[in-house]
């Protein structure tokens, strides 16, 4: 008997852990209230990082990582009671779940009797207490929570606290406050309608009254156990079911029977056994499926890598070709744009040139014939001196000043030009009076326009009074009453005045009634052009010289030139220059 | 009324003589032609020298301008000038243009250019702008004397024979020992610019050379000068009694 006794206790030592083992192995999925508490709790504290993830880890049941969180929650000295008690709890909760049961006990007593949670402090404190077999101190812990309703909580139940309280009496042999505790175990498990741990409880029952050789008693829990154990597909509580039904039915002598539970017994646990190896083969499985996929995350990994890598090179390329390219462009249109200026250049230095070349062909061939007139005129005049013709040398010298007087004019316009292009001349512009400037000028004129018959006016109001360079001024007067007599008809008119048409302006107005330009010459006169207008029609005398420099002179004055014109009616050559403003 | 004395600066004789006729046509009187600057310095300093018209190239060298500088430095001698100048040579004229005031003339240049320079030359010099080109004025006033208008040309007379001048509208006649003429001045600018230590007014229409007073009857509000001129001093002009004592 003694012998019976012992191999059960040994089976049913053996059963514990095994039952135990099962009971935690439970999924975790009815905590309810205090989940839904902690979420709403995580969700009103969104700014506590740490707590958020701490609590998300504890429900995921990584316990290193609770604890990591957790600790920096607490770290952060938050004044949140709730969110610390919590925290301790995780903290508590997760070293249990490590096997530390000391740093475990540490953490939870540190949570505030206000917790709301307290009782679940007790199971795990209980739940410690007999891991660390202080079989009263879980009794005491058990006294603070069995009267409230039903706690599961991570595994830990109150049933599971009752049970294993129980199985530390039997061991202890205090036999009946292990009944006592087992029942209520019962009662809860079969409330719970909790098969497996059911299977243990009534196993562990009948172990009891086995013990005390209450066989009558023990014997049907023994048979219950092994009749739900039927129920489930658990190898495990199949086995040590029929195992102890066989050692029952061996000590009751029933040796027939034994054999039937013993055969089932072996059965079950070769099929444990099966289950084991099927588990291992799965668990090397998957752990060489996890390499694989490992392995093919490093090589995508590092097929990313290059790709990524392979990317930036080609996108650098991109960028320094692009900026390669716009530095080509760049330089490319500003070679064309100085290519573009220097031929502009080259145009206008071509241009000018070509000016200069016909200037002085024109010149030159001007003077030479003043020069040949007068010399003829000359020859003449000697011949009449010698033959003391002294009538005719009146005329003959007359014809010689006038000749002079154009060479002069010429070379005056052509030494004002070349002055004008090589800007060396003194320019000043003052305020000048017209009126005087006007008479001062067509002093030089009057016995020409006398000669020719032609009435002049000065009608140049002596208030009139001009911003302009003096001597431009009067070149400009010198040229234009030097082509109105020239191009005046005997008995005509000139008339100079001005017109205050324009603001800002005097027009000073150049009239006479002479044979008049028509449009195209006109227009040829004007162009903005350094180049001498063409030598037209044949009656036409001079070099043109002299209307250019009009134009560029009243240009340097900061004024304006134009011409106004009608065929055989006469024409009006008008400056406009900058009026003087009047102070008093 | 006297003419205007002219010397002038100029190492061509063509030139100089062309000048001379034109100017004496134009009743101008030449006190000299210097050809050199030191020859125009010595009859500047020696001669009642009224403008002096100064060639700016003498001998090939740009010494009229150090001549017109020398006599602008001088402030009791400085006179009127004019340059005259066949070149338009920037940096000659730079030079010449600080001689202020400065006025030029190009040659060649005709009668009216060189009359019209020489007008120019005296109101910029007396800072009279716009007198003898303006209608309602013909008299420049100087310290010493007046320079008048007369047709083309210019005439001067020295101030200190004035004996009074009588205001007429805009005219105002002027009374000398010798003469009686009417010349175009405003009253303001004739107050202003004579000696007022000398001239007074006496009458709303009466300026008085203090110095040519003989005799103040006041009782008949009767001023005597000298050449048997009278003058009126109306009662508000009284105060001229004291100056007058206190002056002699």
């Amino acid at each position: 008997m003694k012998l019976h006794t012992s191999l059960i206790t040994f089976f049913l030592l053996l059963s514990i852990p095994l039952f135990m083992f099962s009971q935690e192995e439970k999924p975790l999925k009815t905590q309810g209230l205090f989940e839904k508490q902690v979420k709403h709790l995580s969700e009103e504290f969104t700014s506590e990082i740490n707590f958020v993830k701490a609590q998300e880890f504890y429900f995921k049941e990584q316990w290193d990582s609770t604890l990591v969180y957790s600790l920096k929650q607490l770290n952060e000295n938050s004044k949140k009671i709730e969110l610390n008690d919590l925290c301790y709890f995780f903290r508590g909760f997760s070293f249990k779940e490590n096997e530390d049961f000391k740093a475990a006990k540490k953490e939870l007593l540190k949570i505030s009797k206000t917790f709301n949670f307290y009782n679940y402090v007790h199971i795990v404190l209980a739940r410690i207490a007999l891991e660390e077999g202080e079989n009263e101190k879980a009794e005491q812990y058990y006294e603070y929570i069995k009267d409230v309703n039903t706690f599961e909580l991570c595994g830990v139940k109150k049933s599971n606290i009752e049970n294993n309280l129980g199985l530390k009496y039997l061991h202890s042999k205090e036999y009946s406050k292990a009944e006592t505790y087992l029942l209520k175990s019962i009662a809860s498990q079969e409330q719970e309608q909790d098969t497996l741990n059911l299977i243990a409880g009534y196993g562990n029952l009948a172990s009891i009254y086995y013990e005390q050789m209450k066989d009558d008693k023990a014997i049907p829990y023994y048979l219950k156990a092994y009749q739900l154990s039927k129920q489930t597909n658990d190898f495990k509580a199949k086995r040590n079911a029929s195992l102890n039904m066989s050692i029952v039915e061996e000590n009751r002598e029933d040796y027939k029977r034994a054999l039937k539970y013993n055969i089932e017994y072996h059965k079950w646990a070769d099929s444990v056994n099966s289950e084991i190896n099927e588990l291992e083969v799965e668990r090397l499985e998957n752990e060489l499926n996890i390499q694989a996929k490992e392995k093919e995350v490093t090589v995508l990994q590092a097929e990313n890598k290059a790709k990524v890598v392979e990317r930036n090179g080609l996108l650098y390329t991109a960028l320094v070709l692009l900026v390669l390219l716009g530095t080509t462009i760049y330089f490319y249109k500003e070679k064309i744009k100085t290519n573009k200026v220097i031929t502009a250049q080259k145009e206008d230095l071509n241009e000018l040139n070509t000016t200069k070349d016909k200037l002085f062909s024109i010149v030159s061939h001007d003077l030479r014939s003043s020069v040949n007139a007068l010399k003829t005129s000359n020859a003449k005049l000697l011949e009449n001196v010698e033959a003391k013709n002294l009538e005719q040398l009146d005329g003959l010298l007359q014809t010689n000043s006038s000749i002079v007087n154009g060479a002069y004019n010429l070379l005056d316009n052509l030494l004002n030009w070349a002055l004008l292009q090589t800007k060396q001349s003194y320019f000043e512009i003052e305020p000048l009076r017209l009126y005087s400037i006007v008479e001062q000028v067509a002093y030089n004129y009057k016995p020409l326009m006398l000669d020719k018959v032609i009435t002049f006016e000065n009608n140049v109001l002596k208030s009139s009074r001009v911003n302009a360079d003096q001597e431009s001024l009067k070149i400009i007067l010198r040229n234009l009453l030097d082509n109105a007599i020239k191009f005046s008809k005997a008995n005509g008119f000139i008339k100079i005045y001005t017109e205050d048409t324009n603001k800002g302006y005097y027009d000073l107005v150049i009239e006479d009634s002479g044979i008049g330009i028509d449009e195209i010459t006109i227009e040829d006169l004007l162009k903005e052009s350094t180049l001498l207008p063409k030598k037209g029609n044949k009656k036409e005398k001079g070099t043109g010289l002299g209307l250019q420099l009009c134009k560029s002179m009243a240009k340097k004055n900061k004024g304006h030139f134009k011409i106004e014109s009608k065929i055989n009616e006469g024409t009006k050559m008008i400056i406009s220059l900058p009026k003087t403003k009047q102070n008093g | 009324m006297d003419n205007v004395n002219i010397l002038i600066v100029e190492d061509t004789t063509e030139e100089s003589d062309a000048l001379i006729k034109v100017l004496k046509a134009n009743n101008y009187n030449i006190v000299g032609v210097a050809t050199s600057f030191k020859k125009a310095l010595e009859l500047f300093y020696n001669n009642p020298v009224d403008l002096v018209v100064i060639d700016i190239f003498l001998n090939g060298s740009p010494d009229g301008i150090s001549f017109a500088e020398t006599i602008s430095i001088s402030p009791n001698a400085s006179k009127p000038f004019v340059f005259l100048t066949s070149s338009t040579d920037r940096k000659i004229f730079e030079r010449a243009k600080l001689t202020q005031p400065f006025s030029f003339l190009m040659k060649p240049f005709n009668e009216l250019e060189i009359l019209y320079a020489l007008e120019m030359a005296f109101e910029k010099f007396y800072a009279q702008q716009d007198v003898f080109f303006n209608e309602e004025e013909n008299t420049i006033i100087s310290e010493e004397h007046l320079f008048i208008k007369k047709g083309k040309s210019l005439k001067k007379v020295l101030i200190s024979d004035i004996i009074y001048i009588e205001v007429e509208e805009k005219y105002c006649n002027i009374i000398t020992e010798k003469e009686k003429f009417v010349i175009l001045i405003s009253l303001t600018k004739v107050l202003t610019l004579l000696d007022n230590t000398i001239f007074s007014k006496t009458h709303r229409n009466f300026i008085v050379n203090t110095e040519k007073i003989i005799e103040i009857i006041p009782s008949d509000n009767l001023i005597l000068l000298s050449g048997n001129h009278k003058a009126t001093l109306s009662d508000k002009y009284k105060g001229l009694l004291k100056q007058i004592r206190t002056l002699k």
